[in-house]
């Protein structure tokens, strides 16, 4: 075969220099190795092995076994709490029964992930574009109350009543993110302050909410929303009866990567965005109107994020209560990492989530059987960020040759304008 | 091409391989996790293990089971949003806990889902009450901690030298409004009785009395349970309009209370909520008068070693000055003999139904 050398040829340079998929898959095995050290460091057990390191002759073969032994079961019961697990699915191919409990971790996967896909591409737009949302996580909270607000307070069929919920969260996320975007565009103001202390804005506001008499949840006097009613509720995939939460939601997700590609490499608004991203004088100078760009950039991102909001109200709790993703739940900031994991584009960014996904469903799960706790994924997730920002290290370690730098340098160089 | 195709013919090798070696080891530890041991869970709420008030104190539930059951091992599964709460419960069931222990009004529904679709499950829950079907095994573990709060506003009214007292909460809802509606209670019930006319700050009940449901009023809120600065800053100006003891009802936001009192100096002091301040904050031991304590640990404790034995009953348990799921517990400032007996007689009088620890019963000042 004549093309035979080029192909060859390809392949290898592909896995030897540092492309980007390269480089990220490199960054997941750092991550992971950062996290075998940190389970050996904080395993009381592990560590009284090596202590006695110098007691008896067989004692370092003692110590590199318990070493094995933790950290293989930690990561063994992240891959079967996440994605798989072997001998449970091996039972219900045999006997055709425990369909549930072989399919729960993959469902609970998709599940975490299919309002983090949502709110990244949202963050990963303005990011292509050169603006920093900081505030989708504020953006998709108002997005959920008034997603929630929708799906509890009017009541219609299930043909209207999800749809216009899903797009009660849009209007609430895009409205959210309208007041930075034409604050930038008319005054000025920075984009990454005014979305940032907006996140503090609509939290007081969810509390207000909450414990607001038209929306608190009937005879209850704690911060708990009203429950959705059933036809405004994204339902399970399987059925109620299934076990598996995994819901409709993840057609949503579909049409929102699908939306996002033609959006950004399609139409001529995605290219003035990308433009605008890469070269702001230069697309001002062809005729580019940047006060446009940047509050349809806002609202859109906004948007995402509000649609984010609502599509994990309407497929888990079915109501917001007062701690509605606030702290470690915050996926509006996990999307600022996941959308720099995934390089800022659609497809990239379904991975980056389904892996931010797994690591905590499967944490959970390390949590629950080895007593390791769930920061744990949290300190892998962030060491694989970190490696992936910083590609030069990477090809240092493990001698990738070349050099490319992906959409990585746009996302990040946008902090000076 | 035969070069791709060997590397794919050791790849697929490899795979089996490590495939095989997950499937042995895997099904090795499911089958040691399946001990005859009686496995106590509990699923934390957002606050996770360590936040030295409710889920630290189930936990220690489960830990002092153990300590008495040599037959019960525990475990817990923090929560890191609502969204967590059903897989995590889900997560024990397929782990065939004994029983399992939630914690907080917010699992409510969670706990209610998983209950009605498997009634035989053991489950408690701290600080809730959920509907669930007939035959479910639920143990409702609530507690009347207006009580104890009674007792702890006598003592700090008793206490205060400048006649002004004062108390906040983390946020308004009658987990945290009920203690402090008692606290108020009892400093006026103190004014009444005694005839002294010590103020208390930072709670006005609304008309009617509380129940564990409901308790409305309003009041100083740092609007969380994290914030110490926000409860330093509110204890300040307490402080500085004459309050000499504040009772913060806000989890850790009261250690910034604790902060408050240092700075404002000698006779400055902090009435604790929940667990006992002077063992889980041993070093300020010295600034707190007392400590209005909610039986979470004791209460926990007992119905595991009840599910353990299979005595375990569900329905509800509500604490109690008399059953001691609520109590005052006095700290590292000397109390007067006589300041003591008032509040026993009081708490007395509370439990024999003599004596109302709605506030509106009394004369505010």
């Amino acid at each position: 075969m004549p093309t035979e050398p080029t192909t060859k040829r390809s392949w290898r340079i592909h896995a030897t220099t540092g492309s980007p998929v390269v480089v990220t898959v490199f960054a997941l095995l750092l991550g992971l190795m950062v996290g075998a050290v940190v389970i050996i460091t904080t395993t009381p057990a592990v560590l009284d092995a090596w202590r006695g390191l110098f007691h008896s002759w067989s004692a370092p073969a003692h110590a590199l076994n318990v070493t094995f032994d933790n950290v293989g079961a930690a990561y063994r019961a992240m891959f079967t709490g996440s994605i798989i697990n072997p001998p449970q699915l091996w039972h219900s191919l045999v006997t055709g029964r425990g369909w549930t409990n072989s399919l729960t971790p993959l469902s609970e996967t998709l599940t975490y992930a299919t309002p983090l896909v949502i709110v990244s591409i949202g963050v990963g737009i303005a990011f292509q574009t050169g603006l920093f949302n900081i505030g989708a996580n504020g953006q998709a909270v108002i997005g959920g109350i008034a997603g929630a607000a929708m799906g509890s307070m009017v009541h219609m069929p299930s043909v209207f009543h999800l749809p216009l919920s899903l797009l009660a969260g849009v209007a609430g996320g895009a409205l959210c993110g309208a007041i930075p975007g034409l604050l930038k565009a008319y005054t000025g103001a920075h984009e990454v302050i005014v979305t940032l202390m907006f996140n503090y804005v609509t939290y007081a506001f969810l509390l207000f909410a909450v414990l607001s008499t038209p929306f608190q949840q009937p005879g209850q006097q704690n911060d708990i929303g009203r429950t959705m009613d059933s036809s405004a509720q994204l339902a399970p995939l399987f059925g109620a009866h299934s076990g598996l939460r995994v819901s409709y939601g993840i057609f949503v997700a579909a049409a929102v990567v699908l939306f996002a590609w033609w959006l950004l490499n399609r139409s001529s608004i995605g290219f003035d965005f990308r433009v605008t991203g890469a070269n702001p004088a230069a697309a001002r100078a062809s005729g580019i109107n940047a006060k446009t760009v940047i509050v349809l950039v806002f609202l859109i991102s906004g948007g995402l994020a509000g649609l984010a909001g609502v599509v994990q109200v309407a497929s888990t709790t079915h109501y917001v209560d007062g701690g509605f993703l606030i702290g470690n739940a915050g996926i509006g900031f996990t999307a600022i990492t996941v959308a720099l994991l995934g390089r800022n584009r659609p497809v990239g960014i379904v991975w980056a989530s389904l892996l931010f996904a797994a690591l905590g469903v499967g944490g959970r799960n390390m949590q629950s059987l080895t007593g390791i706790p769930l920061d744990l994924a949290t300190v892998i997730q962030s060491a694989i960020v970190l490696f992936v920002a910083t590609p030069l290290l990477v090809k240092e370690i493990f001698r990738l040759r070349g050099t490319t730098q992906g959409s990585l340098q746009l996302a990040t160089k946008g902090w000076g304008s | 091409m035969r070069r791709i195709r060997r590397l794919v013919s050791v790849l697929g090798a490899g795979s089996l391989v490590l495939g095989a070696m997950t499937l042995s080891v895997a099904a090795s530890s499911v089958s040691a996790s399946a001990a005859t041991k009686f496995k106590a869970c509990v699923v934390t709420d957002t606050g996770g293990i360590n936040d030295k008030s409710f889920n630290a104190s189930a936990y220690q539930g489960l830990k002092d089971a153990a300590k008495v059951d040599s037959n019960i091992s525990y475990t817990y599964l923090s929560s890191s949003s609502s969204t967590d709460y059903a897989p995590n419960i889900n997560s024990f069931i397929s782990q065939h806990c004994g029983i399992i222990v939630t914690v907080g009004f917010l699992m409510d529904a969670a706990t209610a889902a998983a209950a009605n679709a498997h009634p035989n499950q053991k489950f408690a829950i701290v600080d809730d009450a959920p509907a669930v079907k007939k035959g479910t095994h639920v143990l409702a573990l609530q507690y009347e901690t207006d009580q104890a709060g009674f007792l702890g506003g006598m003592l700090a009214a008793g206490m205060s030298k400048k006649g002004t007292v004062a108390t906040y909460g983390g946020q308004n809802f009658s987990a945290v409004t009920l203690y402090m509606n008692g606290f108020v209670a009892g400093v006026r019930y103190y004014d009444k009785t005694y005839a002294k006319k010590v103020k208390v700050l930072g709670w006005t009940p609304a008309k009617g009395a509380c129940s564990l449901a409901s308790c409305k009023g309003s009041g100083t809120f740092v609007g969380n349970f994290t914030d110490q600065t926000a409860g330093q800053s509110d204890t300040t100006t307490f402080f500085s309009e004459g309050a000499d003891i504040v009772f913060p009802v806000a989890g850790s936001v009261g250690l910034g209370s604790v902060a408050a009192a240092k700075q404002a100096g000698a006779g400055h002091y902090v009435m604790w909520v929940d667990s006992n301040g002077c063992v889980s904050d041993k070093a300020d031991c010295k600034l707190f008068v007392g400590t209005v304590a909610k039986g979470v640990e004791a209460s926990v404790k007992a119905a595991v070693l009840e599910a353990a034995k299979g005595t375990f009953k569900a329905g509800s348990y509500i604490g109690t000055l008399k059953n001691q799921g609520t109590a005052l517990e006095y700290g590292g400032v000397k109390v007067p003999a006589k300041l003591k007996a008032e509040i026993a007689k009081a708490k007395a009088g509370i439990i024999a139904g003599k004596i109302s620890v709605n506030p509106n019963k009394y004369p505010a000042r």
